[in-house]
């Protein structure tokens, strides 16, 4: 079991995590892999308080693509968050075997390109997508589980190719 | 005066403080905004530009727990003194808020208004009686 959820979020633990797909799903577990956060006492403090349904890790990206395959053969369920493709596709070439992410929030930071919504993209992100289509792993927009998920390849031209 | 922010989603802390107005009269010294489009880092960093400039500290009204009003609430007012960050805002709250703001510190004020958002929720059974 474990793994129901692989999200790119760059608020990581939020509303929509918990309520929208955490009352959904019930993740018994969730494992944010952030370096910054993992760096960070305080931080890991706050996000273990966040979600007081579930046990919440707070791994680097290391950490998270070691235990990778344990965790997916843990009992129980989990999500796991990282907060930008780039920390996608670290994750994936480090190891994990990842077959999807559902991207759920990119907001707009100067110099990124409105795809949806909630997804804003600049050419480093575009440069990872591309990366992780090409090992194979699945990309799909959805911001909740009451949205219809659909590829990044049909929302983003250029990575119609890819 | 306790200085108050209203961080809440979409355009609930406007609303919140519009519907205040009309039972309280006009409202002065509140601050609003929303997490709407903004990542967590910008979301913190617009808190902390409303927050830094309070002597003694503040409220910082949040929605629910665990939201990103929330966490980056208590993220932005981390390094800025003696700032409480209450979640569940709701309007019994606020206008309790306003009607005390002069008259305790920021902590027992925060206290109060736990207790009276607690209280300002009550079932009724009209049918049973």
């Amino acid at each position: 079991m474990s793994w129901i959820l692989h999200r790119v979020d760059d608020r990581l633990i939020h509303g929509q995590v918990l309520i929208a797909w955490g009352q959904r799903l019930n993740p018994r577990r969730i494992v944010v892999a952030d370096d910054a956060s993992a760096a960070d006492s305080w931080e890991r403090e706050l996000l273990q308080s966040a979600a007081p349904d579930s046990e919440v890790s707070v791994w680097t990206i290391a950490q998270a693509a070691a235990g990778y395959a344990a965790e997916a053969a843990a009992p129980g369920t989990a999500f796991l968050l990282v907060r930008n493709l780039q920390s996608a596709l670290a994750l994936v070439e480090a190891g994990a075997a990842i077959p999807s992410f559902t991207l759920g929030g990119l907001h707009y930071a100067p110099g990124k390109i409105k795809v949806n919504e909630y997804l804003y993209l600049d050419e480093r992100d575009r440069a990872a997508a591309r990366s992780l289509l090409a090992r194979g792993v699945a990309l799909l927009a959805q911001d909740v589980p009451a949205s219809r998920p659909l590829p990044l390849r049909e929302l983003v031209p250029e990575l119609a190719a890819s | 005066m306790v200085p108050a922010l209203l961080v809440m989603h979409a355009d609930l802390s406007a609303a919140l403080l519009r519907a205040a107005a009309q039972v309280y009269g006009e409202v002065q010294g509140v601050a609003t905004m929303s997490n709407e489009g903004l990542s967590k880092e910008a979301l913190e960093a617009e808190i902390e530009d409303r927050v830094e400039g309070w002597r003694e500290g503040g409220l910082v009204f949040t929605d629910f727990f665990g939201g990103s009003c929330h966490l980056c609430g208590l993220r932005a007012a981390r390094e800025h003194g003696d700032i409480v960050v209450v979640s569940g805002l709701n309007l019994p709250i606020l206008l309790d808020y306003l009607h005390n703001r002069d008259k305790f510190g920021v902590r027992e004020l925060a206290e109060r208004l736990q207790k009276k958002g607690q209280d300002s929720i009550r079932l009724q059974f009209p049918s049973a009686a």
